[in-house]
């Protein structure tokens, strides 16, 4: 796997930099600013890339704009946003488009290097990995819209079951985290597509999908 | 200049001559009557005494005046005491006089002119009390904006701080802890104690996260005001249409203001019409941001007993007006105007 990052923290950039290659990812190219990015993403054509929201020179959401613009030049570029607070706009930005690939988390999630990594991968893989905050964000933002009452509907662990499974995990994964078998895991992930009215699927990347195009879908 | 004369001269001095020309008055009115009482005819002492009078009068004006500050005004006052003092004086010849045709009217007419015409000029020079109040209130209120301003932009210097300083270290700090821990899997119980101090730093960098976006939420730092009242619409639980036209991004203090604005009133239309829809807009026009939240519930709404009121001073503060009006049946409308130019 071959990664860029951009991010203009030095003391962050390398600590995301060794706790990769500690865990044998090859960081390719380093940034500091979105025009940064654009280039050594047009010159390392990397698998990934890992970018901070807040970038200069104007310290607002270059960086979010800049993954979009990499993502328009190479389709299939996978983006992992890491981030100090969570932003549904920019969550909504990320995902819209409906593809893979995608991964918005809050930096100090990179402590938790087994999760972190694994995130990581998932993401390069083309899949999603969303912080939990930007989940729960998702969770409560539909909630709030006309039809959110669905919601309701869930049980409290077939909530959590859907919060795991916005996040991008896997039922094994799911299962880890809620400490419960596999089986149940499926049980509830199955309760959780009909009472939301899903098209269900045995391919969990396109699950994945089905359920945040559900939380994003307004009104 | 005789004024300044006047003034130099000791009080009790100007008391002790005022005191003999007042003496010496009565002296030569006295003469004169007696002199008249010898005499005979015409009762003609009048006139001195009248003379005598209207000297002492002006004598009286002008000592009165000397402690006044000098200048222009001072001028003007005293020559208003001198007219009023002629006026007296040709009203009592007149009478003397066998009060005729009205002939004083002629001299107050002049006098009257003289005195319209000097008082012109001093207040053409001199701003009078109320221009003066105007300029002052002029520099206060751009003081205060300024004042406003730099706090808003301190607050905003604060947010950014937190996030490259404190929180980007904790983030560091967090990294390393979990780099660590990833090296001690054959040791449990340091393991633990590791990830015990990552939970820590997580706990910091969320409370220092709950403190920046209580200053201003990243995206309204980020993207500004239209942006942020987008995001408060897709949160809203009530349907929220936006109709934001901004051409560019208004000063930080503005745009906070009209943030929790729009922020308290759909949180309003969401607790206390529900199932309403909502219409937000935004409009800069010649300098001047109007904030307008409309819905279409059941109205009714007061405005003491919403979170409106807390914001009215933050919007008084910046010389703006806020109005709610909800009248039984609905529509309620929340409506701040902001000036804006920076």
């Amino acid at each position: 796997m071959r990664v860029v990052i951009a991010e203009d923290h030095a003391l962050l950039r390398a600590g995301v930099v060794a706790l990769l290659r500690e865990q044998e990812i090859e960081v390719v190219a380093e940034a500091e600013d979105g025009e940064g990015l654009l280039r050594v993403v047009a010159g390392h054509k990397p698998d990934l890339a890992i970018v901070d929201v807040r970038l200069p020179p104007t310290f607002t959401d270059e960086g979010v704009r800049a993954a979009i613009a990499a993502r328009e030049r190479q389709p299939g570029l996978a983006v992992l946003i890491l981030s100090q607070y969570v932003e549904p706009v920019y969550t909504a930005e990320l995902l819209r488009g409906g593809k893979g690939g995608v991964g918005y988390l809050l930096k100090e999630r990179v402590g938790d290097v087994r999760g972190f990594v694994e995130a990581v991968r998932r993401v390069a893989d083309g899949g999603t990995a969303l912080d939990r905050e930007v989940v729960a964000e998702l969770v409560q933002a539909r909630g709030a819209q006309g039809d959110g009452e669905r919601l309701k509907l869930l049980t409290p662990r077939e909530r959590e079951t859907l919060a795991l499974m916005a996040e991008g995990r896997t039922n094994a994964a799911i299962a880890r985290a809620m400490v419960v078998t596999p089986g149940a895991v499926e049980k509830h992930v199955s309760n959780v597509f009909a009472k939301l009215d899903l098209p269900a699927s045995d391919d969990d990347h396109r699950r994945v999908l089905a359920v945040l195009a559900y939380l994003r879908a307004s009104g | 200049m005789s004024g300044g004369a006047v003034q130099s001269r000791p009080a009790d001095g100007g008391a002790r001559a005022a005191s003999l020309a007042l003496a010496l008055s009565a002296i030569a009115g006295l003469a004169c009557t007696i002199a008249w009482g010898a005499t005979g005819g015409l009762f003609w002492p009048m006139w001195v005494w009248l003379g005598l009078a209207t000297a002492l009068a002006l004598l009286a004006s002008r000592g009165r005046f000397a402690h006044a500050a000098p200048g222009p005004q001072r001028r003007l006052a005293l020559h208003a005491e001198v007219t009023a003092v002629l006026a007296a004086n040709v009203l009592l010849a007149w009478l003397f006089g066998g009060a005729g045709a009205f002939w004083p009217i002629w001299v107050w007419l002049g006098l009257g002119v003289a005195l319209a015409l000097h008082a012109l000029l001093v207040y053409r020079d001199e701003p009078p009390r109320e221009r003066q109040l105007a300029e002052r209130v002029a520099v206060l209120t751009r003081t205060r904006r300024g004042a406003l301003d730099v706090q808003a932009a301190e607050l905003r210097r604060i947010e950014r701080d937190l996030h490259d300083g404190a929180q980007a270290r904790l983030v560091a700090l967090s990294m390393q802890l979990g780099r660590a821990e990833a090296r001690v899997d054959d040791r449990p119980e340091v393991a633990a104690l590791l990830r015990d101090a990552r939970a820590e730093a997580s706990a910091a960098i969320a409370e220092l996260r709950d403190l920046a976006r209580g200053i201003a939420p990243p995206v309204l730092a980020d993207r500004g005001v239209a942006a942020a009242v987008e995001a408060l619409a897709q949160r809203s639980s009530a349907q929220v249409t936006v109709d934001a036209r901004l051409p560019h991004r208004l000063p930080p203090v503005v745009e906070t203001a009209a943030y929790f604005v729009v922020a308290e009133a759909l949180t309003n239309v969401a607790k206390h019409a529900r199932g309403a829809s909502a219409r937000v807009t935004l409009h800069e026009q010649g300098g001047r941001l109007r904030v307008e939240v409309a819905d279409d519930g059941p109205g009714g709404a007061n405005a003491a007993g919403s979170g409106l009121e807390g914001l009215r001073a933050r919007v008084a503060a910046l010389d703006g007006a806020l109005a709610l009006d909800s009248p039984p049946g609905g529509p309620t409308v929340v409506r701040a105007e902001l000036p804006c130019a920076s």
